[in-house]
């Protein structure tokens, strides 16, 4: 409590502030069963991840910059969920201030984004990506990863291809989860476990898969993507997930991002 | 900068809009107030290294008929819910509650038809954001957060 109330404090010198520890009742049951989500803001991205992370000790980030792209198939599923992993790659090269890097996931992003018929409009934010990490803009590009993310999902929304949507957000998660998993494995603290504990995110995204099209339902690697999340949410509901869930999470999610990286193959 | 930017576009395609649909142009700009305020608040907390998230919540809200919006928080991170309402809202109020529906330790900011709230979880998890209309009528809004 002491570390919250010093940035509170730090806060109320930039501001005038109403006052600390506001007096408000409990949630009432229809005013819980009335909650909005707003895919944008109740997902967090893996910026957001990565902050939290970094706090428990800063990780090596450079060794965690993937090298080799995803192999891209004819498969749009495979493509949107690659691409997913690819923003949260972006925010790896970020934090690991690698801006050759951010340059080429930059590129991979707004190549991907084409193979979806994204439109023109996307790739200035590609030109975008590519100034901030001339710059070394660090704080820009975790502004303009998101942007361009979204811009992306906006794009693929009003081309009607809703489940291409979610198939990018599921994408970025999975890629962030198997990062910070891999790293709280190789270095269990109670505390760290404490961020994997997402079970209400895992249940969002399992939701959004349910209501993808038949077809792309009966698509092999989203099945793959579909398990892998039903085991992920058996493994972090508890407060403070153990030591050996986290590791088996970490496997889980490793593995799924190889399948998406692989794509669907060919017989 | 590039929020900046985007959300002048987005000033300037209501402008061109105005000319063919008066009300809804009317409707867009009432919008981008809203959202104008409140990325100018959470803009403060820029100052202290705060990250604005690209996302927003908006829409319409009415005295004493709050809103809640779900978000997923880390433990560690710190958090900003920076909210704006166009006339006739007069006072509006930003809360946090845990999973189970009860307000957590949260720090205010109120100005009018401007609020925030600041959190630290302790906990990672699912959180509540409340907003409340304490004096106007029926409002546009917009709510978004900040973290670092």
């Amino acid at each position: 409590m002491t570390r919250t109330r010093q940035w509170f404090f730090a806060a109320l010198s930039v501001m005038a502030t109403g006052g600390l520890w506001a007096a408000e009742s409990a949630m009432t049951p229809e005013q819980l069963g009335a909650v909005v989500k707003v895919e944008s803001l109740t997902i967090p991205m893996p910026g957001e991840f990565f902050a939290a992370i970094s706090k428990q000790g800063r990780p090596a980030w450079k060794t965690l910059v993937r090298v080799g792209t995803p192999q891209t198939t004819s498969s749009r599923a495979q493509i949107a969920l690659a691409l997913g992993t690819l923003v949260a790659d972006g925010y790896i090269a970020v934090e690991a201030q690698d801006s050759a890097a951010v340059k080429n996931i930059g590129k991979e992003i707004i190549g991907l984004a084409k193979k979806l018929n994204v439109s023109e409009s996307v790739l200035g934010r590609g030109r975008s990506l590519n100034d901030f990490a001339e710059n070394n803009d660090w704080n820009a590009l975790r502004e303009e990863l998101e942007a361009t993310q979204n811009e992306v999902k906006l794009d693929m929304e009003e081309q009607k291809d809703q489940s291409l949507v979610t198939l990018v957000t599921v994408g970025a998660w999975i890629r962030g989860t198997d990062i910070v998993s891999g790293l709280v494995a190789a270095g269990y603290t109670p505390e760290s476990a404490r961020l994997l504990r997402q079970p209400a995110i895992i249940e969002y995204l399992l939701s959004k898969l349910a209501e993808l099209p038949k077809g792309m339902q009966k698509d092999e690697l989203v099945g793959t993507v579909r398990s892998s999340l039903e085991k992920a949410l058996t493994l972090v509901k508890e407060e403070t997930p153990s030591e050996e869930k986290v590791k088996e999470l970490h496997q889980t999610m490793a593995a799924v991002v190889n399948d998406i990286a692989k794509g669907p193959q060919d017989s | 900068m590039t929020r900046y930017f985007c959300l002048l576009t987005l000033v300037a395609a209501a402008t061109v809009h105005a000319e063919g649909d008066a009300p809804q142009a009317a409707q867009n700009e009432t919008d981008l107030s809203a959202r104008s305020k409140a990325l100018e608040l959470a803009g403060a907390f820029s100052n202290d290294g705060y990250k604005i998230r690209d996302g927003y919540w908006s829409g319409e809200i009415e005295t004493d008929r709050p809103q809640f919006l779900e978000v997923n928080l880390f433990a560690g991170n710190e958090y900003w819910f920076s909210a704006a309402a166009t006339p006739p809202a007069r006072k509006i109020a930003v809360a946090v509650f845990d999973e189970k529906g009860k307000p957590v330790d949260f720090q205010t900011y109120e100005d009018g038809p401007v609020a925030a709230a600041g959190f630290a979880p302790e906990v990672s998890g699912r959180y509540f954001v409340k907003l409340t209309a304490l004096e106007g009528g029926k409002s546009q809004f917009c709510l978004l957060y900040s973290y670092k």
